[in-house]
């Protein structure tokens, strides 16, 4: 097969030199990319698509019932009918926007992954920056205290910043579930080998020119550290809003709640499962766009952690 | 480590002024966030693990009980319960993940026509909360669900996965595969793209099948990224527990009661939280062990 794909390949045609129009930009093909010989056969070709084709369907059915049974309230009947997407409703969407403190849910979601994100990239740009191109004393013994806690489970930790919180009145509030999450070592690490790269002729520069160190921070260091900023910032937002344990003990009453915490609950409650799924869908819609939006920070996250931790 | 500290910042200490500056901005750039750690992770991780050899319950005096918790622990028969659990369905889910993203790795190698399309699909349930995907896998479980509908075509009787202590790890197996493997196939990519492709082009014009040459070239080029998911998954499924908090509370029968949900119960719903934090500690040794495994196979391949 390997050998017949060579034969088959016509030798490149002498280009029409006067003729050619400016090539086209496009996305870049298999056929650009790929040297001949590794190219997949036309059987190669379809074998792939069809595995790929079952594969994206299988991964994209939980999206696809989530949404068409959450429109299809007085719950799911005979199998295959429930799942077509006609005499679709939208009232569980009502229902559980109505009686169910969804919105306020929302808002608290939003809040703590905002806050978060604001909090965590301001403290670890600083921090990193320091770790990376400062000198002072203490500043191994800190790292290392950092590093040291690699390997401790975020469980290990939640038990005592629980009772702390418990004893400083910061159970159900906002401030005690934000707080305790600014401190995120992973977020510095990534900061610190980040700008570690920089040159340090441009500070120097800025330095010598007579600039603060907030001024330099500001208006050199924070608009170098821009991809990493979003990259970290698309992470930190991910990981707080499909957080679960730390908000389900810090969020005691149904107003402290989050998003995740609550459709916990409504599944604890026995309302409707098009209800649940209802609530399922308003949760994963900002997330989805967010995807939409900012797919290349998502997977740069995760490639450049596991690339450099 | 304050030695360390003390050869690094001395020497340029001595150079007078602007050296005492840099040190002034560098301590206060870090000291926010050190002192955030110190209280929130730092202070709170020792004091989990001193924790777990202590009496503590909310309201009572806390006594040092030394070891007690550990001799509870070994009589307890939830904890051999839910540690057995904890293995069991890192044993189910963690290989068939690996295998899975490798598969969508390959698959999506090249760029072609839809490749980044494809990607972008089986990375969506990654960042998709699990809570959320939990509670359409309860119905997609339920005995009135896809699942007992296709086992009715094929003739077996319909049941429901998670009522069933035989099928309940399965099933969160399952969930765990189709949540986890865009990860695992993103990482493999990455490393993919090192694989020189002179070298699968020698070996092609040498006759090496598609097999061949995933066997001997590309595959021991991924070898660290193996080892990587290796360690992030199986650490990952020993902490399993938003998709059993949502999907079967832990039953039936205890049988999807895991380490962390047994943590969560016995700190937050029994406020036993000297015992939680012995399993917190049980939790961190596995988690070192792991860790240490992975280290002594990196080692001997060095």
């Amino acid at each position: 097969m390997t050998m017949a794909n060579l034969t088959v390949e016509p030798p490149p045609a002498a280009a029409p030199e006067a003729a050619a129009p400016a090539p086209v930009p496009r996305r870049l093909r298999e056929r650009d990319t790929v040297p001949s010989a590794l190219r997949p056969t036309r059987a190669g070709r379809l074998l792939r698509g069809v595995l790929l084709t079952a594969a994206s369907l299988v991964t994209v059915f939980p999206f696809y019932a989530m949404l068409v049974l959450s429109l299809k309230p007085g719950a799911a009947v005979s199998l295959p009918g429930s799942l077509l997407p006609w005499n679709l409703s939208g009232s569980s969407y009502s229902a559980v926007l109505d009686a169910q403190d969804v919105p306020r849910w929302l808002l608290n979601t939003l809040v703590y992954s905002l806050v978060s994100v604001v909090g965590v990239l301001v403290l670890a740009s600083l921090a990193g920056y320091a770790f990376a191109k400062k000198r002072f004393r203490g500043r191994e013994a800190m790292f290392w205290s950092f590093l040291s806690m690699v390997m401790v489970p975020y469980h290990v930790t939640m038990i005592p910043t629980f009772i702390m919180m418990a004893k400083i009145g910061g159970v159900d509030t906002y401030w005690g579930l934000i707080i305790p999450t600014l401190a995120n070592a992973q977020a510095v690490f990534l900061m610190r080998q980040f700008i570690k790269d920089l040159p340090d002729e441009m500070f120097e520069a800025a330095r010598l020119d007579g600039c603060s160190e907030l001024r330099i921070f500001t208006s050199i260091v924070l608009p170098l550290l821009k991809p990493i900023l979003a990259t970290l910032g698309t992470f930190v937002f991910l990981w707080h809003w499909n957080d679960f344990l730390w908000p389900l003990i810090m969020g005691q009453s149904s107003d402290m709640r989050t998003l995740t915490v609550g459709i916990a609950s409504l599944q604890q409650q026995q309302v409707p499962l098009s209800q649940v799924l209802a609530g399922s869908v308003i949760a994963f819609v900002p997330i989805f766009a967010a995807y939409m939006v900012g797919q290349q920070y998502f997977t740069e996250g995760v490639t450049g952690s596991a690339v450099k931790g | 480590m304050a030695a360390v500290a003390e050869r690094t910042t001395r020497p340029h200490n001595r150079r007078g002024p602007h050296a005492r500056r840099e040190a002034r901005i560098g301590l206060l750039f870090v000291l926010p966030c050190f002192l955030l750690f110190l209280a929130f992770r730092f202070g709170p991780g020792i004091a989990g693990l001193v924790l777990g050899f202590t009496d503590y319950t909310v309201g009572d005096s806390t006594h040092f009980t030394g070891l007690a918790n550990f001799q509870r622990m070994v009589h307890d028969p939830l904890f051999w319960s839910s540690l057995r659990v904890t293995v069991i369905y890192s044993v189910l889910a963690v290989p068939f993940t690996i295998l899975a993203s490798l598969g969508l790795a390959l698959l999506t190698r090249r760029a072609f026509r839809g490749s980044r399309l494809f990607r972008s699909i089986f990375f969506l349930p990654v960042v998709t909360s699990l809570i959320l995907a939990s509670t359409v896998f309860i119905w997609i479980f339920s005995s009135k669900g896809p699942w007992s509908e296709l086992m009715g075509l094929a003739g077996l009787p319909d049941q429901a996965w998670l009522t069933d202590s035989a099928l309940v790890l399965p099933a969160l197996a399952i969930v765990g595969i189709w949540s986890r493997c865009g990860y695992g196939m993103l990482i493999l990519l990455a490393r993919l793209q090192d694989v020189p492709r002179e070298l699968e082009e020698a070996a092609l014009m040498d006759g090496a099948g598609a097999f061949q040459r995933f066997r001997y070239i590309v595959a021991p080029q991924l070898r660290p990224a193996f080892f990587f998911l290796a360690v992030i998954e199986t650490t990952n499924s020993f902490q399993i527990f938003d998709a059993v908090y949502v999907m079967t509370g832990g039953g039936p029968a205890n049988a999807s009661y895991s380490l962390v949900y047994q943590l969560y119960d016995a700190g937050f719903k029994y406020m036993d939280l000297g015992y939680a934090s012995a399993l917190g500690c049980v939790l961190f040794v596995l988690t070192v062990v792991v860790a240490l495994v992975q280290r002594l196979v990196l080692g001997k391949e060095k």
